[in-house]
């Protein structure tokens, strides 16, 4: 449970607002069905956003299947061959984005725009903006990993 | 933080600043956000003003300059004033706050600083003052405000400054 509800998942704690509950699913959702940025670049860039917080419920959360090979080297991602030149180009600007977004370079955005155009640029920063609360979120609340829960 | 803009909207004039923004090119996302953001400053358990409090405080945090800027009509009418917006920024100011305002903003900078780091004393004096309904209406503000004005900080082209501007939620 966390400190202010005996919910013990994201789900749980939005159920007891659930107006808002189905308008959070249909944003979180839009991530996933845009067309603008893969979905898979945005599940790496989640995930390296929840490594960055060593947020663990988050890590083990799973938004879009990923090869295991991706999810097991993403802290290597600079030296792993398994990532792409434009995976590389959103990893890199996941990375300053979350340490500080008006650290970003112009360089690092032209990157992402090079492989994605202005609106994968868009897509990516609202899907990071999510990711990045999502993390902070299920921190403060204390969220507990589902294999590590007890009753 | 750059001021040339990474990213252009559609060139739409509709009148409406955000739908004209850059982020029209995700239309998906845009249409999504729009109505969420709508129920969570007109229906939910907790009052305009304490969640336009929460917004200014990431705003300054955020260091988004239309953010900053920005005051929600709403807001205003719910009783918010500039007094109690400058006592945001001292400790000796937020000790003038109501007890729920005070804890609001204990909560933002938590989330904003160190969401691992939230103590046993503020976990405590949190859940006596809000009801787990306001405290998930708070974090879901909160992590609304704060992805839009990082998003807005990473676009860029944002002046150095603005004069407050008072404005009004995009139509549903």
């Amino acid at each position: 449970m966390t400190w202010f509800s005996p919910a013990t998942s994201r789900d749980g704690v939005l159920s007891t607002v659930p107006d808002f509950q189905r308008g959070f699913d249909a944003l979180y959702a839009s991530l996933w069905s845009q067309q603008a940025m893969p979905a898979a670049i945005l599940e790496l860039c989640r995930l390296r956003i929840a490594q960055m917080h060593r947020c663990e419920v988050e890590w083990q959360r799973k938004s879009f299947a990923l090869p295991q090979e991706q999810r097991d080297q993403l802290k290597d991602w600079h030296r792993s061959p398994a990532f792409s030149a434009a995976e590389r180009a959103c990893l890199d600007l996941c990375e300053v984005y979350t340490a500080d977004p008006a650290a970003i370079s112009d360089a690092q955005a032209d990157a992402v725009k090079a492989h994605f155009g202005e609106a994968g640029f868009v897509a990516l920063a609202e899907a990071m903006g999510l990711f990045f609360g999502l993390t902070r979120l299920s921190l403060l609340w204390q969220l507990q990993p589902e294999g590590l829960l007890h009753d | 933080m750059t001021s040339q803009p990474r990213a252009h909207g559609p060139g739409t004039q509709s009148g409406d600043p955000v739908r004209d923004s850059a982020l029209a090119l995700v239309p998906e996302i845009l249409e999504a956000y729009i109505p969420l953001s709508r129920a969570v400053w007109l229906e939910g358990p907790l009052g305009p003003a304490l969640l336009e409090m929460v917004r200014l405080r990431n705003a300054q945090r955020v260091n988004c300059v239309f953010c900053r800027n920005a005051r929600y009509d709403i807001a205003r009418d719910d009783g918010l004033t500039e007094e109690k917006i400058g006592w945001m920024a001292s400790e000796e100011g937020r000790e003038q706050l109501s007890e729920q305002e005070r804890l609001a903003v204990a909560f933002a900078d938590a989330y904003l600083e160190g969401p691992d780091n939230l103590s046993s004393d503020l976990q405590a004096e949190l859940a006596a003052a809000f009801s787990p309904a306001e405290i998930a209406h708070l974090s879901l503000a909160l992590l609304l405000f704060n992805t839009f004005s990082r998003c807005a900080v990473t676009i860029g082209g944002m002046p150095d400054s603005l004069p407050v501007m008072e404005v009004s939620l995009p139509p549903a």
